[in-house]
Formats: structure tokens, C-alpha cells, sequence
């Protein structure tokens, strides 16, 4: 039992927090730092009681005037005037109370009454708070180990959230630019990638920062007994998307300026293409593009009046214009990348979207989201065998780069619909998703708030940290107050995938960090000394003749 | 048996006591200056000691002098004066204030307080010895200080000064409680040096 660092005061300004006296004299009772204090639960049991601080305020300070000469230390003065107390500083500490540990439960109980006064109040013991704080113990089937708790010395109490939490109950990572949100995103892969974990994990990469991933095969931390995590990236034209798993609304949305008559036009070609494919192939996606114009051919034949044929072949000009299949296309008639290629346990495919136009990539990742969630139904149901293009037998999990862009707040795009029901009933049939996003205000805020576990790193935007407060409930005021000056690799984590909100500090990486910004002037310095030097090089071979020169100089 | 330092001659209040203390030639040994020093202890004898004691503290000194503020010249030096006029002489004196903070009955017992009982004029003043110091204040096995809130809220200049001398004092005689003394010295501490100068308290 450590020694105590102060002692209760009394009730705090809230129904579940307390005050607490210290001196504090070696500066460990830090803002986000655990503390206990013992409760007794009769029957002569005794356990600690798990509390955050969450505000520090001094009650005895120096005048200021003893600190008006930089070179002279105040405590000198305080015992030239006979101050030779014990500390100059003493702090009344704001604690909110998290619980004891109940095993059975698996979860903290609020004692509900404060500590009495005078209750010896400790700094929480890192075995204790490795115990209590992650839901599983690193290296247990389902623990991701992402990092340590910030507040104690690096490795002494990891934090390793539930890997089941995450894919059951969804994540967001969200932070500003620069703050380590790819880092942290990899980091988790690594983790999940684990032979203890060996998730089906799929990331959608706008920028085309996640190719470093390719190096999980060779992280030797990630091996264990033959196990080898796969690696795939999936490069822009990779990917293909049959033709036929698209909607009417993902062609609307693809469309260039549709007006209602080609929408209602589209949606007749549709059907038919549809109801053909349902004929030929007992299944409604199977239609292709040529068969979709050839649809629309006919209905321009039947037309009866001008106005409607120039609308079919406005139609049909935009459709012919946008979407292209064949090689190199990611639209396709036939081909479409196989789920079991995409996801398979131990393997993390990514997929990367850069060079792709926005709509395009909003569609092709409605489409991908709408097939798993269909896939897992249907595998789910007993409705489809191994031979189907719709059987996924294991949970999947989908990490989102740049979520703001497929879930925008206000306006409902192609992808917001398929999105909020993933999060809503993807619980059930084993489809996670993880959202990360440097824009929280910019992302719909029901989608952020069914994320039940949140990764929060530094956010300065106002607008963003009113979102994540509106949006994230489980993480306190006090500790959203450090949103703006965590530093890079520091967290909040808080959620379903924990035991209590806690700010952590992500390990490093396994794989190189292919996020990272561009080091401008270092590369424009580089470039101009190569070009000095090249110049140099001109200069220098004008001024020495070669040999051939002085011969013709001789002759 | 402590030093007897003098007679009580007149009282504020219930508790606040003035005692003359013996003058040379008025008691046999007569007391000297560090026997009635600010924040002593004293007995106040009730019935002359049949109903025990009252314990109380010096809380101050003023000097009686009748020659103050005569500046004329004097007939006679003040050798012969005394010769001829020792009622005069008898005039300068030195009284202490003792607040009294509570009581030792005659069976020993103790109590800690504004004490029920008052004491009479003439009642003698006697310093305590270390052992009656500590038996005031550890009984029961464990350091009773109930008095304390008294000197603090004293109207006196020097009532946070007293309770640090005590303090102190206590924490010499007392050393297995000086980590609880430390914590109420410090504060006091705190609240005469550092407060009156604008610190934050």
C-alpha cells in the first residue's frame, strides 16, 4: 500500500466527486491522474475506490511580490521573513468518483457517499489500475494493447481495450491534422492484427498513407507460432465493383446534373435491367452497363414525343460518360473483388481511394459497405453457402479515413444511409466500423455518437471540440478540457472498450509511419544544393578542356 | 512544584486574568523574567488549591510605572528614597495577562475549555513544570489541544503568536505527536508570516 498523498476534505461541487488536501509535494497528483481511497463494504471487506482527478486549485500561494526578482528564489525569502514551513504550496484537489471494482461484474459501482473526511486518499497502484482500467489483459484473445496510461511511467500500466467492444460497438479516432491519428489507427491494426486477435480488417485510404502496412508480415512482435499477419494493398485501379451491385442512387449520385425527368427515366431503365437480371441469373445484380443503355435504347425507341428522347439521350450521354468499365476501370461488368479476397481473417487489406474522384469514391464505398452488410446478413441467416458471392463467414471490421467525407453533417449522401445502419445493426451480424476523422463538426454527429468507443486525440477547432462534447457522453467535461493540449500520441480513450475514460499515451509503431507530412524546406534545400551542384558541374567542365581539345589546341 | 510567579489582582472576564507578579523582596526565590515569558503555563490555585486549579497561559506583560512622564528634577536620589518610602517603590510592578484555557480538579482529572469555575484576587499564579504541561495535554492516550480554537479567536494582537509558541512548545515536551503539531504549526505558521504580507491563504 502506497503512502497517502493527502486526505478527504468533503463533498465536491458535483454529486459524485469529492475534495481532497495535499501538498503534493512531489507533483504526482496531476489532472486525468487515478487516486484511491478505502470504503467498506461490511463484513470486515475492504476495497479501494477508483477516482480521477479532475481539477487541481492552490489554497496557499507566495505574494506575488516574493517573486518579483527572477534570480531570487521565493522560499528564500519566505524563511528570511520565518517561513520555515513544511510547504509553501497546498492544493485542494477535485476528485470524481469511478467505483470499486466489482469482479462479478466486471465493471466499477459507485459507492454513492463521498469519502468521510480525513480518509487517507493514495496515488492508484499501476497493478491495481492494470487490473481494472482495460477490460482484458494484454495478450488475451481480444486485447488490443495500444499504449500506457499517460500519466505513469512508460509500460507500467498498459491499456488495452476490447478488441469485441470495438468491432461490436463501433470506434472513432478523431483529432486535428497532425495530431497521430493514422499513427494511432495503425497502431490499433497492429494490435488487432495480433496472433492473439488476427482480425478481418479492411481500411479505406483516401490519401494513400496506409501502404506502410505492407510491413506487417515482417514485424516479428506480430508472429507467434507460424502466425503471420497478411498484408494487402489494394492500389486505386485494384479494386473492381460490379456494375450491378450499384443503386439507382449511387448512379443518381455519380450523374452529373440529373434533373427529375432523367432521374425518373433512370429509375424505369433500372427496374428493367433489374427484372433481366433476375430472369437470367435469379439475382437482381447481375445486370451490366451495356445491358442498362441497351434499356434505355429501347425506352428511347417507345418514346412517343421528343421531349423524352432528348431526355433518354441526355441520360444516356452522362451514364456512357461516367460510368466506364473494362480494364483499368473500377467499375465493372463482370469482375468484382471477391469479399473473401478483402477480408480473411489475419489479413488487413487496404484500399486505396487516391486519384479517385470524391463521388466515385462515396460510391464504391456505399457499394463495398452495403455487400458486406448484406454478405454477413445473409451468411448470418443460412441464406448463402461457400460458393456465393455473398458468403462472409467471420466478423469484419472497416476502418474509415476521412469519415467526414462519407457521413458529412446536414446532408445525406450515398453513403450516410448504408453507414448509420452499420452502426445501428452491425452488432448482430459481426460488422464493425471505425471512423476517423480530423473534422468532427464536419461529420454527422448520430453517426459519431453510435461510435462507442472513442480514441480522441488533439483538437484545437472549437466547433470540432463542441461536437465531440455534444457526441461523446462517456468521456467528462474535465478531461475534454485536455483535448487541446494533449501532444501528438496522446489520447483519450473512453467507451465501451474500457473500464473508465483514460488519457494514454500510443505506443510506437511496429510498421514505418507513411502519414507524415512532407519536410518542405528540407526538400527545397535539397533540391537547390543538387542543382548548385549541377551547375558547379556545367561551370567547372567549361573551364577544363578535355584531352581531345588540347590535341586540336596542338594541331 | 513550579516557580510561584505572583497574585491574581483583577480579570477582564471570566477568562482573562491580570496577575501581579512578586516583585524583589516579595517572595523567596523571586520569579525571574524567563518564568513568566509570553505563552507560559501557568496554575491559578482555586481555594487555595482545595478545588484544584485553573490552567492558563500568559497571553501578555505591561509594566506599571508611576514615574512615567515625571520629568522634573528629584530632592532626593532614589537610594534614600527607598529608605524612607517604600510604598512608593512598591508602586512600579509587572503584570501579566493569563487567559484561561481550563482546569485541573484536585483529583488530577482534566478539562479543556472555557473552565466553569473562576478564580478569586489574591489567588496564587504558580508555573508549570513539563509534567503538569504534558499531564494537561496527553490524557487519555492521545494530545487534546481543545483550547486551541480559544487563543486562536482571542482579540489580540499576538493570539496567533501564542498558539505558535504553544505549539512549539508542545512539540518539544510532546515529540511523539510533533508530526500532528507540525501540521498546526505550519498553518499558523503560514497565517503570521506569510499572510500578513499578501500571501494567498
Amino acid at each position: 500500500m502506497s503512502q497517502p498523498l493527502g486526505r478527504a476534505k468533503g463533498p465536491g461541487p458535483t454529486p459524485h466527486s469529492f475534495l481532497f488536501v495535499s501538498p503534493d509535494d512531489e507533483q504526482k497528483l496531476k489532472v486525468g491522474e487515478f487516486i484511491t481511497y478505502p470504503v467498506s463494504l461490511g463484513g470486515g471487506q475492504e476495497e479501494p475506490v477508483l477516482s480521477r482527478i479532475t481539477e487541481r486549485r492552490p489554497v496557499r500561494l507566495y505574494p506575488n511580490a516574493f517573486s518579483g526578482d527572477p534570480q531570487v528564489d521565493p522560499n528564500r525569502i519566505a524563511a528570511m521573513v520565518g517561513y520555515q514551513g513544511r510547504s509553501s504550496e497546498l492544493f485542494e484537489i477535485t476528485a470524481e468518483v469511478i467505483g470499486y471494482y466489482d469482479r462479478q461484474l466486471k465493471d466499477f459501482v459507485n459507492p454513492r457517499v463521498p469519502p468521510r473526511v480525513g480518509t487517507p486518499i493514495t496515488l492508484a497502484e499501476n497493478t491495481y489500475l492494470s487490473d481494472v482500467l482495460s477490460r482484458c489483459k494484454p495478450d488475451d484473445t481480444g486485447a488490443a494493447t495500444i499504449g500506457w496510461l499517460l500519466s505513469r511511467p512508460q509500460g507500467e500500466v498498459p491499456v488495452a481495450i476490447d478488441v469485441g467492444a470495438v468491432v461490436s460497438t463501433h470506434l472513432a479516432i478523431i483529432a486535428s491534422t497532425g495530431a497521430g491519428k493514422s499513427y494511432t489507427a495503425s497502431v490499433l491494426i497492429e494490435e488487432m492484427m495480433r496472433a492473439n486477435n488476427r482480425a478481418a480488417i479492411l481500411v479505406i485510404d483516401p490519401h494513400g498513407e496506409y501502404n506502410t502496412l505492407a510491413e506487417l508480415p515482417n514485424a516479428k512482435q506480430l508472429c507467434r507460432d507460424g502466425y503471420r499477419p497478411e498484408a494487402r494493398i489494394y492500389a486505386p485501379g485494384d479494386v473492381k465493383i460490379r456494375v450491378g451491385t450499384l443503386e439507382r442512387g449511387d448512379l443518381r449520385y455519380l450523374l452529373p446534373s440529373v434533373t427529375d425527368r432523367m432521374d425518373y427515366m433512370l429509375g424505369r431503365a433500372y427496374r428493367q435491367a433489374q427484372n433481366l437480371s433476375r430472369q437470367r441469373f435469379n439475382s437482381e445484380d447481375r445486370w451490366t452497363r451495356a445491358e442498362l443503355l441497351g434499356v434505355l435504347d429501347r425506352i428511347d425507341e417507345d418514346a412517343e414525343d421528343n421531349f423524352d428522347k432528348g431526355t433518354i439521350q441526355a441520360l444516356r450521354w452522362r451514364l456512357e460518360s461516367t460510368i466506364k468499365t473494362g480494364k483499368g476501370q473500377i467499375f465493372d461488368d463482370q469482375e468484382q473483388t471477391s469479399l473473401e479476397d478483402l477480408f480473411r481473417p489475419g489479413r488487413c487489406s487496404v484500399m486505396q481511394l487516391n486519384q479517385i474522384d470524391s463521388r466515385e469514391q462515396q460510391v464504391i464505398v456505399a457499394a463495398l459497405l452495403r455487400r458486406v452488410f448484406t454478405a454477413r446478413m445473409r451468411t448470418k441467416n443460412g441464406e448463402v453457402g461457400p460458393d456465393s458471392d455473398y458468403y462472409l463467414p467471420y466478423p469484419v471490421f472497416i476502418l474509415i479515413e476521412e469519415a467526414h467525407n462519407y457521413a458529412p453533417a446536414g446532408v445525406d449522401i450515398v453513403t450516410t444511409g448504408i453507414l448509420k445502419k452499420i452502426l445501428a445493426e452491425g452488432r448482430k451480424f459481426g460488422v464493425g466500423v471505425g471512423l476517423i476523422s480530423q473534422r468532427p463538426g464536419k461529420l454527422d454527429s448520430d453517426v459519431l455518437s453510435q461510435c462507442n468507443t472513442q480514441i480522441l486525440l488533439r483538437i484545437v477547432n472549437p466547433i470540432d471540440q463542441a461536437r465531440v462534447r455534444e457526441s461523446v457522453e462517456s468521456v467528462g467535461r474535465d478531461l475534454l478540457a485536455e483535448l487541446p493540449s494533449l501532444t501528438k500520441g496522446q489520447a483519450i480513450i473512453s467507451g465501451a472498450a474500457v473500464n473508465t475514460p483514460m488519457l494514454c499515451q500510443i505506443r510506437p509503431r511496429y510498421t514505418r509511419h507513411g502519414g507524415a507530412e512532407e519536410d518542405a524546406p528540407r526538400a527545397w534545400v535539397t533540391y537547390a544544393d543538387s542543382a548548385l551542384a549541377r551547375q558547379r558541374e556545367q561551370d567547372s567542365a567549361l573551364l577544363q578542356p578535355t584531352g581531345r581539345r588540347n590535341r586540336l589546341y596542338k594541331s | 512544584m513550579g516557580v510561584s510567579l505572583g497574585k491574581i489582582v483583577k480579570s477582564n472576564s471570566h477568562t482573562d486574568y491580570i496577575c501581579q507578579v512578586y516583585g524583589r523582596n516579595e517572595f523567596d526565590p523571586a520569579p525571574g523574567v524567563e518564568n513568566y515569558a509570553l505563552g507560559t503555563f501557568v496554575r491559578i490555585e482555586l481555594e487555595g488549591g482545595k478545588a484544584g486549579a485553573l490552567v492558563g497561559l500568559i497571553y501578555d506583560t505591561v509594566l506599571l510605572n508611576p514615574d512615567f512622564g515625571r520629568l522634573g528634577p528629584r530632592l532626593s536620589p532614589e537610594t534614600e528614597l527607598a529608605m524612607f518610602t517604600p510604598d512608593y517603590l512598591n508602586e512600579r510592578a509587572v503584570l501579566v495577562g493569563i487567559t484561561a484555557i481550563g482546569r485541573v480538579k484536585a483529583d488530577g482529572d482534566v478539562f479543556q475549555g472555557v473552565p466553569l469555575l473562576a478564580a478569586n484576587s489574591d489567588a496564587q499564579v504558580i508555573q508549570m513544570t513539563d509534567d503538569e504541561i504534558r499531564a494537561f495535554h496527553a490524557y487519555d492516550g492521545a494530545l487534546h489541544l481543545d483550547y486551541l480554537p480559544l487563543l486562536a479567536h482571542m482579540d489580540h494582537p499576538l493570539a496567533l503568536h501564542l498558539s505558535l509558541i504553544v505549539l512549539r512548545k508542545l512539540g518539544r515536551l510532546l515529540p511523539e505527536c510533533a508530526t500532528e503539531l507540525a501540521v498546526l504549526s505550519d498553518d499558523l505558521l503560514w497565517r503570521t508570516q506569510i499572510g500578513p504580507l499578501g500571501g494567498m491563504q
